[in-house]
């Protein structure tokens, strides 16, 4: 059933892939001056982001292929770009990228404990991304501003932007901008292990590759990066470089990790949106009547870009009736009720039956 | 008393019934418990096993006990959510006090306050009115050594003969025919019997929702070639897949079983050896069953006659088989003739006393047998002897240490205990686990009566329907609270374990009992310290009788899965199957297997007569109540549940589409339902399944939804079980919604 | 932790008397906490008593896994189709519409779609699933295939099952009659059934009864 992995669709991907990658490469040496701004020390942290970029997009680009989620695509965009909707459309689309994205409202609706533990984890992702990739790709930087050591400037892209003072709170909270996104993380990667520890679902779904070691790496990550502050600000440098190696070591092994396991999500989970696009297309439009009850169950739209997807994979889930072409068009129910029910006629012919 | 000291909804919204549901914050079940406890389902008289999972004193969920032989794990959708019972919000954690200004109508007092308030009371009623004003009302969901110093109270301290039990409304009609016919008042084979059987005979019982666990027996047994016949007046769920199904007019069970027995004279199907061997009065009853041919049968069964004839061929021939009966029989003014007409029909077989080979009525509560063995019966002592016996009363005298003289003699049945208040007899009243108000038929006279009292003391965990009538509330306990042993349906003495504490001033049952006792400065044979000690005196009160607990301790009880009574010696095993040569008896001794002298089953005419109130132009239509799946009896723990409820809210009347046709009702509508005791408003649930001259209510709700508003007083000659299954009403469209039709479901959680 | 190989699911629908200790139980265990994922249907209340107990099947190829545009439906080596893994499921209800036996319900509130897993913090650790330990008619087993060859001596197992063209085979085995010739189970036997005619009523051609007359 399982569509054959065609070179073709590697091949596309691959080339997207390494387009993707490209692309960055020229970003940064555009972002960094040609590389004026760049720091040779995070050399390591670059190649490893640009080896992620072909990674993510290489992966995402299979996935989008595979009909499924190719449909649902083309779907999506289609839903979001009717003529009619397209104003609605953007405003919904920031209400629902608040309400999912930013606050997490269908994870706290779980366990308000999961909804804590992952908007916590992942604010102090966004914040930790936000603060690092523009500075090891030379976007942004900063250098003395107006020939005096109490005044910072920050370059962005190379324009010279806003300037603050060292040692003004601004400035604190802008230094330590990476121990606050590890306070973040670290709180909540806590309170999912306590959860993955304690309560009985976790312990038998779980696998270690999938669900620990993202927690682990976070952690990892966070507390290498506290400790190097830790040793720069308290300790004299003590183990400065031993620790900082190490930080790099655990950054470098998730980003490179990135397009492989559970992180992937971040990238595919925007698909929600489309969905929702989708979902509101297929309610205004016409509603499938299911041939057995006859009552309204999916919309139209769905039910047959299902058949098409089915056809695809090669299911075979057509009818040669009168009554009903293809499966699809029963709903749920109708589908739970008839296989019983035809288990149960071979019982009612084999023995006598009352109702 | 007076009225209810509040307006019923004021009073529900302090005291519930609230609904627990598992989810939210109250209880964490996804965590490691402190500990399983195996004990039983509080509910039925299957007693299933189950382990409770304990944390921090609280039951927060459950683990299906897969050794325990009954059922081995499974459960019905009561047992799986008892557990929300515990921790409930509206659970008494104080003694309440009758207390009209009050929110709620009753305030918390302490304790002992309300133990000395309550002594006082009744001293001066007795003081005044003589020991007999006092009557009591106890329970057959109890534990057996409870249920036992209830009857021990009335008689040694109270020193009143009005003591009764809600297994009145149950057992007694099965009981009092077995009695009469095998001398002995207990299922005669373990359930393990039904399989293997070649006839499983079902009358008058909805095993799937009222004993479904023994659906997997009687499954079991079609698996292994069983036929299956049903005979009910609507077609339930396990007669939906049945050989045969024989669609009974409700109170005629006795006529199909006298047809179906002068069937088996005509074609010899009769077992002549043990008719002749075993049992007397045979020819008399042949007799008699002459005039019930299966044309009559059939007109007076409503049942058409091939399947009489064919129900009676299958029975006839078969060489091994199982009959068993519930209150679908009972529950009738002639319910003690329904259940004899059934024993003849095994008699005539000779189909008892051998593996495969049974005969069984379904008990109904908890401890629907234990509780009938040990003396809160009205006529009753322990061990299944008889107060009215000089011999069987010294017996218990002596272990009680009190003149057999001084025992009162035998009381009255429920019902007449509730005439006696009306007659002002009885001017004073102490309940525990019994809700009359919602039980007890035409529903309108007990409540008034409950309102004459002088004084009414209930002892339970909720306050339910009948308590808001109370004067004092007593803070009992719930079944995981307490230690002791119950007797199931099989006539399997069970442990039941303590799970948690009693909470705030709640107490085990059995304390409160004695700390009345006490107050009232008569505490001699009142002073045990654990109910452990209740059951070794109990074993000895039953030493010798019938029901003979004297060989069992709770170690033996607990390593055997349970031991059926008799069990006259520590070294006997207990004696799951009647009426096998050896087993132990003390009446007839080794003269034979039945419990009489002589050794030997009695046939008993059973004579046919109509349902007190028969059908006629007012009231065209027969009413017959029972039971759901989700609900357990009156409801004072199943309608606090909140997945229970949701299973089944509120009470339906089921009607036949052609009687909805006529009447211009469709499904869903609100119906009124009249009787000449009251009348109730509906939705109405059409359904081909009932016989279209009867509809059907279950009764396990309160007030405006109380089935037992229609239902007649009626009562059986000899058992004195209500006629809960016939009475004669009308029904119509009712014009709109009763009014607050959700009055009486019960609501989310409270506000306090 | 792995189901053991020789454990088996035996749904035997035609036995289930509706009770919904299944539905309750369901809701008991903890990888689903406080939700059922057994659908107990009703088929025509009007008509009879007949429950339908559905639990997923454990398809050896799943169509909802296939039909996920999310990839997020994984069968684990020991044959259990899993409920969507959360980071994954969008919540599109193609699962939900494509499973042939009507199995997946979709969590709107929580954007998640949450289905029979086989209780799998029991059976991995050698436990009997919530529901089929606690079913009191049998409709619902698990255990091997020899407990069942004893138990059941008037059945046999089935796991193929047919929809129109596309025959689906399971881990979950539905009984059957011993003597039947049935190769499979076709939906189409169940799917449209001619009205019963008043004979078939077991009602009303066995009782004798006057319909009472009401003004």
């Amino acid at each position: 059933m399982k569509s054959p992995l065609l070179p073709r669709e590697s091949l596309i991907a691959g080339a997207y892939g390494l387009g993707a990658m490209l692309i960055l490469a020229a970003l940064i040496v555009l972002g960094s001056r040609q590389l004026s701004h760049f720091d040779a020390a995070l050399v390591g942290y670059t190649f490893a982001s640009l080896f992620a970029m072909f990674g993510i997009v290489y992966r995402y680009s299979m996935w989008l292929q595979r009909p499924p989620t190719a449909l649902y695509w083309r779907r999506g965009w289609q839903a979001f770009f009717t003529r009619r909707g397209r104003a609605r459309n953007v405003g919904l689309m920031f209400r629902r990228l608040f309400s999912s994205f930013a606050l997490n409202i269908f994870i706290w609706r779980r366990n308000w404990l999961r909804g804590a533990a992952h908007w916590l984890i992942m604010w102090g992702c966004v914040l930790a991304a936000a603060i690092t990739f523009p500075l090891v790709f030379g976007w942004v930087h900063f250098e003395f501003a107006d020939g005096s050591f109490e005044r910072y400037r920050a370059n962005i892209f190379g324009f010279s932007t806003f300037s603050f003072e060292t040692d003004s709170l601004l400035g604190f909270l802008i230094f330590h901008g990476l121990v606050w996104a590890s306070f973040l993380v670290i709180a909540g990667v806590m309170l999912a292990m306590r959860r993955r520890m304690r309560s009985h679902d976790a312990l038998a779904l779980q696998r270690f590759g999938e669900d620990l070691l993202p927690l682990i790496m976070l952690f990892a990550v966070s507390i290498t990066g506290l400790m190097l502050v830790v040793s720069y600000s308290w300790m004299d440098g003590f183990a400065y470089e031993f620790l900082s190696i190490t930080h790099a070591a655990t950054v470098i092994f998730t980003l490179l990790w990135m397009p492989f396991g559970k992180f992937f999500h971040i990238f595919q989970r925007p698909a929600q949106l489309g969905v929702a696009f989708y979902k509101d297309a297929g309610q205004r439009g016409q509603q499938a009547i299911c041939v057995r009850c006859e009552q309204p169950y999916a919309s139209q739209l769905q039910v047959d870009d299902l058949i098409e997807v089915q056809r695809r994979l090669g299911y075979r889930y057509e009818f040669v009736t009168d009554r009903v072409d293809h499966y699809q068009r029963v709903c749920p129910r109708c589908r739970r009720i008839s296989m019983a029910l035809s288990q149960g006629k071979l019982w009612q012919e084999s023995h006598g039956t009352a109702s | 008393m007076a009225q209810l000291p509040r307006d019923p909804l004021e009073i529900r919204e302090q005291f519930g019934p609230h609904l627990a549901f598992s989810s939210g914050s109250r209880l964490d079940r996804g965590v490691e418990p402190d500990a399983l406890v195996k004990t039983h389902c509080c509910f039925c008289g299957q007693q299933c096993g189950i382990q409770l999972k304990v944390k921090d004193n609280e039951v927060i969920g459950f683990e299906p006990w897969m050794e325990f032989p009954f059922n081995r794990g499974m459960l019905c959708p009561k047992g799986v959510k008892r557990y929300l019972q515990g921790s409930h919000p509206d659970r008494l954690l104080r003694a309440q006090l009758r207390d009209p200004a009050a929110e709620g109508g009753f305030r918390g007092i302490d304790y002992q306050d309300a133990i000395g308030r309550v002594a006082k009371q009744l001293g001066q009623l007795q003081a005044k009115y003589g020991n007999d004003s006092i009557g009591m009302l106890s329970g057959a969901s109890l534990t057996t050594e409870k249920t036992y110093l209830m009857g021990k109270f009335a008689r040694v301290c109270l020193k009143t003969p009005f003591i009764d039990y809600n297994g009145r409304l149950c057992m007694v009609s099965a009981g009092a025919g077995n009695k009469k016919a095998f001398g002995i008042d207990r299922a005669a084979n373990p359930w393990s019997d039904i399989v293997g059987s070649e006839v499983v005979w079902i009358s008058g019982a909805n095993v799937a929702e009222c004993a479904p666990i023994t659906t997997s027996y009687v499954w079991q047994a079609r698996e292994q070639g069983a036929k299956i016949i049903v005979v009910d007046p609507r077609i339930t769920p396990v007669a939906r897949t049945c050989d045969l199904f024989l669609p009974i007019k409700p109170g005629r069970d006795v006529a199909l079983f006298n047809g179906v027995l002068k069937l088996m004279i005509e074609h010899d199907w009769l077992d002549h050896d043990f008719i002749e061997n075993h049992t007397v009065g045979f020819e008399a009853l042949a007799e008699s069953v002459q005039q019930w041919t299966p044309a009559r049968t059939a007109e007076v069964t409503g049942i058409a006659e091939r399947l009489i004839r064919q129900a009676a061929e299958w029975w006839g021939t078969a060489s091994t088989s199982f009959l068993m009966h519930a209150r679908g029989i009972e529950h009738h003014s002639h319910g003690v003739q329904n259940v004899l007409g059934a024993i003849n029909i095994v008699l005539a077989s000779g189909r008892i006393g051998r593996e495969h080979c049974g005969y069984a009525t379904i008990t109904g509560q908890a401890n629907g047998q234990g509780g009938r063995e040990h003396g809160q019966k009205c006529d009753q002592l322990p061990g299944g002897r008889d107060l009215a016996d000089p011999a069987h009363r010294a017996h218990v005298a002596k272990v009680w240490d009190v003149d057999p003289d001084e025992l009162p003699p035998p009381g009255v049945d429920a019902y007449e205990l509730f005439r006696k208040i009306d007659r002002g007899e009885i001017r004073g009243l102490i309940s525990l686990c019994f809700n009359p108000l919602v039980s007890l038929p035409d529903s309108g006279f007990v409540a008034r009566m409950l309102d004459k009292l002088d004084f009414y003391v209930a002892i339970d965990f909720f306050l339910n329907e009948t308590a808001r009538h109370a004067d004092i509330v007593l803070p009992g306990s719930l079944q995981e609270e307490d230690e002791g042993t119950v007797t199931q349906i099989e006539g399997r003495v069970i442990k039941i374990n303590q799970a948690v504490d009693p909470p705030g001033e709640a107490r085990q049952d059995w304390r409160i009992i004695q700390d009345i006792a006490a107050a009232l400065g008569r505490p001699h044979g009142f002073t045990f310290n654990h109910s452990r000690e209740i059951f070794d005196e109990l074993r000895r009160a039953s030493q010798g009788g019938v029901a003979d607990y004297s060989g069992m301790t709770w170690e033996k009880i607990e390593r055997q899965f349970g031991v059926c009574w008799p069990c006259p010696s520590e070294d006997h095993p207990g004696t799951p199957r009647l009426f096998e040569p050896g087993t132990p008896n003390p009446i007839a001794g080794d003269a034979g297997p039945f419990y009489f002298p002589d050794g030997k089953a009695r046939f008993n005419l059973a004579e046919y007569t109509p349902p007190t109130e028969e059908v006629d132009a007012e009231y065209p239509v027969i009413l017959t109540t029972g039971r759901v799946v989700s609900q357990f009896l009156s409801g004072t723990q199943t309608r606090r549940i909140g997945p229970l409820v949701d299973q089944y809210p509120e009470p339906r009347v089921e009607i036949h589409p052609r009687l909805a046709a006529q009447l211009g009702i469709q499904d869903g509508q609100w119906t009124t339902i009249s009787s000449r005791r009251g009348e109730l408003t509906l939705r109405a649930m059409v359904v081909k399944t009932i016989r279209p001259d009867t509809v059907f209510i279950p009764y396990h709700w309160a007030g405006k939804q109380s089935a037992n508003r229609l239902t007649i007083a009626a009562q059986d000659p000899i058992s004195k079980i209500p006629e809960y299954k016939v009475c004669a009403v009308r029904l119509r469209k009712a014009a709109s919604p009763p009014a607050n039709a959700s009055d009486e479901t019960s609501h989310g959680h409270p506000g306090k | 932790m792995a189901i053991p190989e020789n454990k088996y699911f035996f749904i035997d629908p035609h036995r289930c008397i509706g009770c919904q200790s299944c539905v309750q139980a369901c809701s008991e265990c903890d990888t689903h906490k406080g939700k059922s994922m057994i659908h107990l249907e009703t088929v025509d209340r009007l008509q009879s008593p007949q429950t339908l107990p559905v639990i997923c099947m454990h398809c050896d190829s799943p169509t909802c896994a296939e039909v996920c545009p999310a990839d997020a439906i994984k069968r684990t080596e020991d044959g259990v189709v899993q409920s969507a893994r959360k980071p994954r499921c969008i919540a599109c209800n193609n699962c939900v519409l494509a499973c042939p036996f009507g199995v997946p319900k979709m969590e709107t509130s929580m954007d998640l779609m949450m289905k029979c897993d086989m209780c799998y913090d029991r059976t991995s650790i050698g436990k009997k699933p919530m529901c089929a330990t606690v079913c009191p008619s049998g409709a619902l087993h698990y255990g091997t295939l020899s407990e069942i060859e004893e138990l059941r001596p008037r059945s046999r197992t089935n796991n193929e099952f047919r929809f129109g063209g596309q025959t689906i085979r399971t881990k979950v085995q539905m009984m059957v009659p011993r003597q039947s010739p049935a190769t499979h189970l076709d939906v189409a036997d169940g799917m449209f059934e001619s009205p019963a005619d008043e004979a078939d009523d077991a009602m009303l051609s066995g009782a004798v009864f006057e319909l009472p007359t009401v003004q």
